[in-house]
């Protein structure tokens, strides 16, 4: 033993610290390589301008949504200042409004839920596709039907809004909504009537879905309720170019509805 | 000249790792989220990336061109009426709140079919850029959702008949491809419910309803 102790004593500082630097380096080298690994898969020389151009048209996307978001403002803005010069456009005004709001061209706020949806970091069993460890468009699009069905008013998924026309789509390891790459974890936002946190806790396809994906297979699920959730405006096209008018009188700016609300007094 | 030597190496080592530990911060700091796609995810965001901007720039052009005009009607002193009206018409055929016109897809389900299989044909409708749906006389809006269960699907309080159709206004041609497609929702559909019979078929004139929900919020509010 202290012949042990007597030879280790011996051996040069340089020597000792050389061998602990070697150990990093060996640690270093091995994480290097683990890291590696699932990327090395889709290397290939096409790959690097792919990912480049997907990256542009991404930043260009978000430059387009911020500026109809910002266009949309300063027309609300022209026509507001135009309003109380005369009933009719006053009504226009307000109209207009409502149809922006049941559009979803509007950034809401009220008492609402947010969940939080996250991949699983399970251990997948040898076998079993990846994929069903990962949150996919279908899971994400039973818990914003099952928000709806708990009579939420407005849901937003990562600043995108669930509209009339928008569409869950997986890709990758993501997925799109209304077109936008959406990467977890996975943030939904609901505004709504304050029983609807009690509904959608109660709701037994909800309670199937915690079942099946959150118990079982470990998809990491987080539920809050907000006195404040902010729901994001549509920043996209609302264009049409199939569908128009069924009848081809065009909106009346007359009071045909029920009059009393906002239209100021002449 | 022992010590010399040590030092020597002792810096190289530290050198070493040194630089592996730069790549390996970098490397694990590589978050655009896009590193995961295959090749082939890739091409087909781009293509989605592609075709989605070029909306958005049509929007964007669009909505400058209503703001000048706005802004030239008011330096005239006027207030461009029509302008407004073009607008509003547009808003509410979008968000539901009139009836539409135009050509499409009729896809007849009948038999015992579950809420969710219903639900998967809505959203590859959407997806293959229908601009209105409806389900029997019921417009689909933001919200609209089919539940229950088989054989009694409901559909905003109301129940959905055991054979009923789905209306889709958008290009018929993309919209019955999408569905029809191999490996396509209505082929899984089928599969797994022998029953269940789904035709799909262009329709050059189709009028589907205005919601009849209330689609003002109650309990949210603009956020100023």
């Amino acid at each position: 033993m202290s012949g042990l102790v007597g030879r280790l004593r011996a051996i040069p500082s340089w020597q000792a610290a050389l061998f602990g630097a070697l150990l990093v380096v060996g640690f270093l080298v091995v994480t290097q390589l683990r890291a590696e690994a699932p990327r090395v898969r889709y290397t290939s020389q096409e790959r690097r301008p792919l990912l480049e151009t997907a990256l542009e048209l991404q930043a260009r996307q978000e430059a387009l949504k911020d500026r109809i978001v910002a266009l949309g403002m300063s027309i609300s803005e022209v026509e507001a200042t135009s309003a109380g010069t005369n009933v009719l456009v006053a009504d226009l005004n307000r109209q207009l409004q409502e149809a922006r709001t049941a559009a979803g061209l509007v950034e809401l706020e009220g008492p609402g839920i947010a969940l939080q949806l996250e991949d699983s970091n399970a251990p997948i069993p040898p076998g079993e596709p990846p994929g069903d460890y990962r949150v996919s468009a279908l899971d994400l699009r039973r818990v914003v039907d099952e928000l709806w069905l708990a009579g939420a008013e407005a849901v937003g998924v990562n600043g995108e809004r669930v509209t009339a026309t928008s569409a869950f789509t997986d890709i990758g390891t993501a997925l799109l909504l209304n077109s936008a790459y959406l990467q977890p974890p996975y943030q939904v936002v609901a505004i709504g009537p304050p029983e609807m946190y009690a509904r959608l806790t109660e709701s037994p396809r909800f309670v199937d879905f915690l079942r099946a994906r959150v118990r079982d297979v470990g998809i990491r699920l987080g539920v809050a309720q907000l006195d404040q959730a902010v729901v994001p405006a549509y920043a996209g096209s609302v264009r049409l170019v199939y569908a128009q008018p069924a009848v081809s009188a065009p909106p009346s700016a007359a009071p045909s509805r029920p009059p009393g609300r906002a239209s100021p007094p002449p | 000249m022992r010590g010399r030597r040590a030092q020597i190496a002792v810096a190289a080592v530290l050198f070493i790792m040194g630089f592996l530990a730069i790549v390996q911060l970098r490397s694990q700091g590589g978050g655009s989220g896009l590193d995961s796609l295959t090749t082939q995810d890739l091409s087909a965001l781009i293509a989605n990336l592609n075709v989605r901007n070029e909306q958005l720039a049509t929007e964007v052009s669009t909505l400058g061109a209503q703001l000048r005009d706005m802004d030239a009607a008011r330096s005239r002193g006027e207030t461009s009426l029509g302008g407004l009206r073009a607008d509003l018409r547009r808003l509410r055929l979008w968000a539901g709140l009139d009836p539409v016109r135009g050509q499409g897809v009729t896809v007849d389900v009948s038999g015992t079919i579950d809420a969710d299989a219903v639900n998967d044909i809505l959203n590859d409708l959407r997806s293959s850029g229908a601009e209105a749906l409806a389900i029997g006389d019921a417009r689909v809006v933001a919200g609209t959702v089919v539940a229950g269960e088989p054989g009694a699907l409901v559909l905003d309080g109301s129940a959905v008949p055991p054979a009923f159709r789905v209306s889709a206004i958008g290009n018929p041609v993309n919209l019955a491809a999408a569905l029809t497609r191999v490996g396509g929702v209505v082929g899984r559909i089928e599969v797994a419910n022998p029953d269940v019979v789904i035709t799909v078929a262009p329709d050059d004139s189709l009028a589907l309803p205005a919601s009849d929900r209330s689609l003002a919020p109650q309990y949210a509010r603009p956020r100023v």
